[in-house]
């Protein structure tokens, strides 16, 4: 059943009746998630396309029993939605929007986190935020909350997957599906500096998830969470990871397109990522297709 | 956005910074005017986007107001690393020897997602090259994105790094940096030299200050600081259209839709044996008119001889995308040979349009490889 999402995954979406949130919703429900509402603020009480619409994140909780939210809310709202989801008590929250000031997500980031740990000091099941500039988690077979295109989801596999890249995971989870080995779940963590759930905290659940065999940890430059998802490999990981890293041609000091992509003095240098996989054993691969080829020779050794 | 130092200095003075007293000159006769009024020994320093300036010869100090506009003729019109020298900044000079430089800096630190203070004895360098060093000589501190830096942790920093001088206003200086980043977004933002007189107090000597661009919409005070003629002009013209765009030294346009697409079709055109001339990513999405417009700028491009272009499909529709490239080459405007490899949603639409088509100029292939293969042999020939 893969982590993090799954056929249990009761969605709302935050800006629902927005443009993007729109059509997102319905692709969801194509692909078989349970969306049950959506929240847009001063839209209470009405109806989109036959999902109720509540004006606060806190009612469409009490209301449908949701335990997702996603958010597709503007950047100069999008840090405050998040903090709504985490204090109405939504235990995992997807922020897919790009450009949000990195302030304010600093402040998101800490304060998610200090509900998390409240909520499981009380026993409770904690606060997790993906996101943002994300494409979103799927699990295939049972539910995606995220931007995906589906078809690239058609076969249920047991190959785990994490990226900040959200074209590179399409890529890659086609890769896999075309191998005919497919994708247990597929984690989009998000191209920002600052994000809710880093390589490090997803591969833990992986590891022990007893759908999935092995991993794919698909990187880029800029900052150093391929290399702390490294060190987390070596020190604890018995399942086979094979990486990728993206923009391994980039000029230092040029932002590429992701806020986080970006070589800063010594900082995030595709070097320094390339050697901290080598030190932990992880294979990674020089081209998108290699990558297959690393995860047969990994799952036959 | 980056700043130039006497805006970060403007920046940091509202915020109650000590700022050392300068003015800016455009013409060696405002150099000389300046230097005049202060009536002491300045620094001319050239303000541009680039680091090495002092190196590269752009920040003389002038004992007197006739070496002072010797100096801005000097300064004003030259070219560092490829920017031209536009405006100076006269400062009063201090006498380092008589005091002491120190670093203090604040970045956003990704592996404490929240900003890291940094403070160091070592002022008056370049940071990395202390980083790279000596990196024990670097005091860091994780600051709470939400309270901000307190002046004892400020003062605790201080004392680690071994600052000398008034400690209490030292820290003053740390906390307002602070508050500085916070409510102006930086990215970063560095006091170097951070200068301790014989008196002990504490005084920015220069400044770097980099505000996030995601939080511009913010600080429309500020939108006219934007130098657009400090930025390459395919990189204006592709602000203005939207584009996520980097102008680079190669030969091969190259665009796709998503940040991490375009930048492995940057690795694969570099293993093809040619050399990428952009980054462009078209964003999630795209239609055939944003499409149009991006074809349209890489094709201005003179060091474009062939164009690689790279689209997964997913919220973007490769007909879209198809139906752009097509109508660039209707109107004229795409005449360098297109490789493209086309693939996700709309797939089948996309390559029967272009099929249809059938120019000599754009042909498709399988996989990103083939196609980026072709590209830089285009661009190669």
């Amino acid at each position: 059943m893969g982590i993090l999402v799954g056929k249990d995954s009761r969605v709302i979406v935050q800006g629902m009746t927005g443009r993007e949130g729109a059509s997102h919703s319905r692709a969801m429900k194509e692909f078989g998630t349970q969306v049950v509402a959506g929240v847009t603020p001063g839209k209470g009480g009405t109806d989109f396309e036959g999902w109720p619409v509540y004006s606060s994140v806190a009612e469409a909780k009490a209301a449908t029993g949701a335990n997702v939210s996603i958010i597709f809310v503007p950047p100069a709202g999008a840090a405050d939605a998040v903090l709504e989801a985490a204090h109405a008590g939504m235990p995992l929250i997807v922020l897919i929007t790009e450009g949000v000031p990195t302030v304010d997500m600093m402040r998101a980031v800490q304060e998610v986190k200090t509900l998390d740990a409240q909520s499981r000091a009380q026993g409770g099941e904690g606060v997790r935020l993906i996101g943002g500039n994300c494409p979103g988690l799927v699990t295939n077979g049972e539910a995606k909350i995220g931007i995906m295109p589906n078809k690239i989801y058609a076969n249920p596999g047991r190959i785990g997957l994490i990226s900040r890249s959200g074209t590179l995971t399409y890529e890659a989870a086609k890769l896999l599906n075309d191998a005919g080995m497919g994708t247990s779940t597929t984690v989009g963590i998000g191209g920002d500096p600052v994000i809710g759930t880093t390589f490090a905290d997803v591969l833990p659940l992986f590891e022990a998830d007893p759908d999935t065999d092995a991993v794919v940890v698909i990187g880029e430059i800029g900052g150093a969470d391929e290399e702390a998802a490294a060190e987390y490999i070596a020190q604890n990981m018995k399942k086979p990871v094979v990486a990728f890293i993206s923009g391994r041609s980039a000029p230092k000091g040029k932002r590429m397109g992701h806020a986080g992509a970006i070589i800063m003095g010594d900082v995030g240098t595709p070097e320094s990522k390339l050697a901290a996989f080598k030190a932990a054993n992880v294979p990674v691969a020089d081209t998108m297709p290699e990558i297959i080829d690393l995860v047969k020779q990994a799952l036959n050794k | 956005m980056k700043l130039h130092e006497y805006q970060g200095k403007e920046i940091l003075r509202q915020f109650g910074v000590n700022v050392q007293d300068g003015k800016v000159a455009r013409t060696p006769d405002e150099v000389r005017q300046i230097a005049r009024e202060y009536g002491q020994a300045v620094v001319v320093k050239a303000q541009v986007h680039v680091g090495g300036r002092g190196k590269a010869g752009g920040v003389k100090f002038s004992p007197t107001e006739d070496k002072a506009f010797e100096n801005g003729e000097k300064i004003l019109g030259m070219d560092i690393k490829g920017l031209t020298v536009n405006k100076v900044l006269v400062t009063r000079a201090v006498d380092i020897d008589a005091g002491t430089e120190y670093y203090v800096g604040m970045i956003v630190d990704r592996n404490v997602q929240s900003y890291t203070l940094m403070a160091s004895a070592e002022g008056g360098m370049e940071i990395e090259e202390v980083a790279a060093a000596t990196p024990e000589k670097i005091i860091k501190h994780r600051v709470d994105p939400v309270t901000g830096l307190r002046p004892y942790e400020a003062r605790e920093v201080a004392i680690k790094a071994g600052f000398k001088g008034n400690l209490n206003k030292i820290a003053d200086m740390m906390v307002k940096m602070s508050e500085a980043a916070l409510k102006r977004d930086a990215v970063l933002v560095e006091i170097n030299p951070l200068f301790v007189g014989p008196d002990g107090v504490p005084l920015a000597l220069d400044t770097k200050f980099e505000i996030d661009d995601n939080a511009m919409y913010r600080h429309q005070d500020l939108a006219d600081w934007r130098e657009l003629e400090a930025e390459h002009p395919l990189e204006i013209e592709a602000s203005k259209y939207g584009f996520a765009y980097v102008k680079l030294n190669g030969n091969v346009g190259v665009l796709g839709n998503g940040a991490g697409i375009v930048m492995t079709s940057l690795d694969v055109v570099n293993r093809a044996g040619a050399k990428p001339a952009n980054f462009l990513d078209i964003g999630g999405g795209a239609k055939a008119e944003v499409v149009y417009n991006a074809v349209k700028l890489v094709s201005k491009d003179n060091d474009v001889k062939a164009i690689f272009i790279n689209i997964f499909g997913g919220i973007t529709r490769a007909d879209e995308v198809a139906k752009g490239v097509i109508q660039a080459l209707n109107d004229g405007i795409l005449t360098k040979p297109v490789r493209m490899r086309i693939a996700g949603t709309a797939e089948d639409e996309a390559k029967a349009l272009l099929a249809e088509m059938n120019s000599p100029l754009i042909q498709m292939y399988p996989t990103m490889f083939e196609a980026a293969d072709e590209a830089a042999k285009e661009a190669n020939k």
